[in-house]
């Protein structure tokens, strides 16, 4: 298996909102009517007549370097893989939608219309991971007809990104979306009109889920251990009482609460 | 109608629409097989799984597709790299066509009508039935009134030829295709002025574009549009002219919003610049125009001061742009455009356009961007099977050509004439209309009159795919195996023979073109203009000159022969002078303007506006809006409107109004946009179907077929489709 990192580039100068790269995403994943995972996103019409102004693009997973979705999944249902896409284990999932609060750029969503035991929960863009495993490009990719989405190793991308910058200085804005977003993403967006404009969120170049991770990825564990006292107190209860009950005398204390520091907290594993 | 022969029982009664059409599909419950031949021929393995290369037909670009096939069921498509359309990519009507063959309202069973024309009320035949009392009513017909009284209409398809094959076996001179509602100014002034139907365009060197209302962002040919942008981000300055400010204006240099009606002035302005300067290609002028020395003086009145009061655009700027036009010589691009029915006076515009191509001179040029190398002459002619000669046609053609239209060219037609002959019953009545895949109800001007027409007939016969707005008023729908189950007659694009083979068998009993035209030409009488076994043996048939096997072709879903006889290597210009006509004596002859010349087009009164069409990327003219994934994916047709005029009539966005034209009104939603001039409003067109056997389609949006004035340029027979004006109300 491959493990070069790979990444889209979108050139937002060359998207035309024909909206073949949906089509094809719906269909290639067999995503269901009532749902997409590609959304076009775009400045509306700016300007007032005649001076006007349009920009769309197909709005999708960033497939983060560092995803904030796997760091508040607590139950580990989110992978970046070695070779670009943040990719979903609907077996895992629980439905807690932790990661849908932890996108920065709201891109997961919850399918409403099924049960928990329905899966799978969350939808959002896979890269198509399975085409990728066959050596193909994303099917939103191969099909765009004027080229907007290109697909490749991120650097190279990167670097195709910054020569398309360099060659038309009067024609882009003078940055790469996605280089360092959220700490670097794997969706990269050259534009010609600020990318606020597009709907694009502006993150802040550290990964939001820096700061949350070392809080997140204690929930479970804090929980268990904060469940193994609860238990280890009800049981010490219950002894001393049955102690109490069955002899009648004050038992010994064998319930005491156990030491924080034991817990497997600091290792930070879930 | 014959329901008292057969009398059939209540229950084989459907009444379409709503949920019992589920009936209908019910072929579809039962998996269709994957393609026989494609099994056989090894494209799909024992288990269902495998690629088979054929051709899209979501619209007529007809790329080449691969489509996947897994458990026995088209799974994916994807554009075929090998087809110059395609390259592959398909667009998003191509790879939604899998909801095109699976749509849950596929017609699987021959119909035949039992209630009132248009009450919906169908019960199931068999073949043997319903081709048989098709033969038989249009023998009574021919028997009764002549052959002419049966009326043959169909839109652009492969299987085309043996539609036409079995009009001219039955002898009737009345065809009718959508072309007047589409490109008859662009192909009849290009024929009169290169001798050619449609110049190709070449991206590769050009540096300047004027796009004259031709909106390829959304009216997407997939390697044309991918070509242009590959243009516009190589450095090419696109000057595009739309009242609407399109996906294309939005990549435009320069949008220019144009009044309607007056692009002619715009080019002829352009024109007048370059000759009255001598900027354009003099040598190049001199040695192949037609009234080259004339012409300067047949364009002096055209100033940009003049252009400036009919278009609304500076005098200054259509100097400029003539003059950019002008110094990017054989790299400029005048596009000849393509649905061009927009006023009665478009076949002058296409005349100033092939004018302005020719006097810059890159019409010629090795690499010009303008090739008048005609693309059919690919070099490659297909065999066909062997067939008598069409019986002597006497009777005049209902659609007036070329009695009353003389330079309509036959292939043509104008279409809405047509329609009306059938309600006056002038020159003589009709009494038959034979429709294969084409939806008149929707894309003739004037529903209320089409609507009509179809009330005078005594038999009415569509094939098609799904129940659409005309075979629901049909005496006998024969359901047409989709695209992707079905051979078509072989394809043919830059010397590459393409064909479409099927993918899986036909979903319960649907059968292909080829076999219904063959199935009833024999119960005509007919047989022996349709001399082949079956589809495969009409295409060994068309590969016979070739020296290829059909076998050859399925793998990789093409061939490329050696040229059955050379491409032209220089250009000749198909006209009686054999040079570029710019001054065209047919013209003149016929009593019109022999110079490409101003004809001032109507505007609306105060207080109405131009009601504007022009296509949405999503959908194909009338017979996409019932797949799943493109409704999906389209926007809410809604009408739009200029947001400063929706705010001073105290209208908002989402407000419904009513819009009323001198024929007819319709409900829609408001969008209130600034993408559109103040004095337009605009309708995406395709919408607002009447029947109920498409219940994806069914109900979304308006008609402007309902709204839109039946006009006929006496030239090219081209509708005018920009040129009402409507009123709006709130309500």
């Amino acid at each position: 298996m491959a493990t070069t990192p790979l990444a889209f580039l979108l050139d937002v100068t060359r998207c035309i909102d024909c909206r073949a790269c949906m089509v094809a995403c719906s269909a290639e994943n067999n995503v269901p009517m009532d749902d997409t995972r590609i959304w076009v996103s775009g400045s509306g019409v700016l300007g007032a007549f005649p001076h006007l102004q349009r920009a769309t693009m197909p709005y999708h997973c960033m497939h983060c370097l560092e995803p904030a979705c796997a760091s508040a999944c607590p139950v580990g249902a989110w992978t970046k893989r070695d070779d670009g896409p943040v990719v979903y284990d609907s077996a895992r999932c629980i439905g807690c939608r932790y990661c849908m609060n932890a996108c920065p750029f709201g891109v997961p969503h919850f399918d409403w219309n099924r049960g928990v035991l329905e899966q799978p929960l969350i939808s959002k863009c896979s890269m198509c991971a399975h085409r990728l495993d066959l050596g193909e490009q994303p099917a939103c990719v191969q099909t765009c007809l004027t080229d907007a989405l290109r697909f490749g190793p991120r650097d190279e991308i990167l670097a195709e990104a910054k020569r398309r910058i360099a060659a038309r200085p009067d024609k882009y804005i003078p940055h790469v979306y996605g280089e360092t977003e959220n700490g670097g993403t794997s969706y990269l967006i050259l534009s010609n009109v600020p990318f606020e404009d597009l709907g694009l969120p502006l993150v802040p170049q550290e990964p939001v889920n820096s700061a949350s991770e070392k809080i997140m990825r204690g929930t479970i564990p804090f929980a268990l251990g904060w469940a193994a006292t609860l238990s280890a107190v009800a049981v010490g209860v219950r002894l001393r009482t049955r102690g109490r009950d069955q002899t009648g005398e004050g038992g010994a204390p064998s319930g005491t609460d156990p030491d924080p520091a034991e817990l497997p907290m600091k290792d930070g594993s879930s | 109608m014959d329901e008292r022969r057969v009398p059939p029982s209540r229950r084989d009664f459907l009444k379409l629409g709503g949920t019992s059409l589920g009936a209908l599909a019910v072929g579809a419950l039962l998996p269709a097989p994957v393609a026989q031949a494609a099994r056989l021929h090894g494209q799909v393995n024992a288990r269902g799984d495998g690629v088979v290369h054929t051709l899209c037909e979501m619209c007529v670009w007809r790329c080449g597709v691969l489509a996947r096939v897994r458990d026995g069921r088209v799974v994916k498509l994807d554009g075929n790299p090998d087809h110059p359309h395609s390259r592959g990519k398909l667009c998003a009507r191509g790879q939604s066509g899998l909801m095109t063959t699976y749509d849950r309202d596929r017609v699987l069973q021959p119909l035949i009508r039992v209630g009132p024309r248009g009450g919906g009320v169908f019960r199931k035949a068999s073949w043997e039935e319903a081709l048989d009392l098709t033969a038989q009513k249009m023998i009574e017909i021919r028997d009764r009134f002549g052959p002419q009284a049966m009326v043959f209409s169909s839109t652009h398809n492969l299987s085309q030829t043996q539609f036409e094959n079995l009009l001219g076996a039955y002898g009737s001179p009345n065809y009718g295709t959508q072309r007047s509602l589409c490109f008859n100014s662009m192909v009849t002034a290009f024929q009169l002025t290169y001798g050619i139907e449609e110049p190709a365009r070449n991206y590769d060197e050009v540096e300047y574009i004027l796009l004259v209302g031709r909106n390829l962002a959304e009216a997407i040919s997939t390697s044309e549009t991918g070509a242009l942008i590959q243009a516009l981000d190589r450095g090419a300055k696109l000057v595009y002219l739309d009242p609407r400010f399109t996906k294309t204006a939005a990549k435009a240099s320069e949008w220019i919003p144009i009044r309607p009606g007056t692009d002619s002035a715009f080019v002829l302005a352009m024109i007048q610049v370059i000759v009255s300067e001598h900027i354009g290609d003099c040598d190049f002028a001199r040695q192949y125009i037609v009234g080259c020395d004339d012409l300067p003086g047949a364009m002096a009145s055209y100033t940009p001061e003049w252009a400036e009061t009919k278009t609304g655009v500076p005098a200054e700027t259509i100097r400029r742009i003539a003059r950019e036009f002008a110094a990017a010589k054989r790299h400029a691009l005048a596009h000849p455009g393509w649905r061009t029915a927009n006023f009665v006076n478009s076949f002058q515009t296409e005349r100033a356009l092939a004018t302005l191509n020719a006097v810059v001179g890159n019409v010629f040029e090795e690499n010009g961007c303008l090739s008048a190398l005609d693309p059919e002459a690919s070099g490659v002619t297909l065999g066909k099977p062997p067939q008598p000669p069409y019986p002597r046609v006497s009777a005049q053609r209902l659609d007036g050509v070329p009695w009353k239209y003389p330079l309509v060219p036959l292939k043509l037609g104008v279409f809405q004439e047509l329609r009306d002959a059938i309600l006056s019953g002038q020159p003589y009545p009709a009494h038959g209309w034979f429709i294969s895949r084409q939806n008149p109800v929707l894309s003739l001007p004037d529903r209320r009159r089409t609507l009509e027409a179809l009330g005078r007939l005594d038999f009415m016969v569509n094939v098609d795919v799904i129940v659409n707005d005309t075979a629901w008023f049909a005496d006998v729908i024969l359901p047409e195996a989709s695209y992707l189950e079905r051979y078509d007659p072989l394809a043919v694009v830059e010397g590459k023979v393409f064909l479409r083979q099927p993918v899986i068998e036909p979903q319960g009993e649907a059968r292909s073109a080829l076999w219904i035209y063959r199935e009833l030409g024999q119960r005509l009488g007919l047989g022996d203009y349709f001399q082949y076994a079956d589809e495969e043996d009409y295409l060994r048939q068309q590969l016979a000159p070739l020296g290829v096997h059909l076998e050859d072709l399925k793998q990789s879903g093409f061939v490329e022969p050696r040229p059955t006889h050379p491409r032209p290597d220089r250009l000749v210009f198909g006209t009686p002078s054999g040079k570029i006509e710019v001054y065209s004596e047919t013209l003149a002859k016929a009593g019109f303007s022999p110079w490409p010349s101003w004809e001032e087009p109507p505007a609306p009164p105060a207080g109405q506006f131009y009601l504007l069409t022009g296509k949405v990327g999503q959908h194909t003219q009338f017979a996409t809006q019932n797949n799943a994934y493109l409704n999906k994916y389209q926007d809410e047709p809604r009408l739009w409107m200029n947001r400063t005029v929706a705010t001073d009539r105290g209208l908002q966005d989402g407000d419904w109004v009513t819009v009323t034209s001198p024929v007819g009104s319709v409900r829609t939603q408001l969008l209130a946009t600034e993408a559109i001039r103040p004095d337009c409003v605009y309708l995406p067109p395709g919408f607002g179907h009447l029947s109920k056997a498409l219940r994806t389609a069914y109900g979304v949006g308006a008609s402007d077929s309902d709204l839109h004035v039946s006009f006929v340029d006496p030239i090219s027979g081209g509708q005018a489709l920009s040129q009402t004006f409507v009123s709006i109300e709130r309500g």
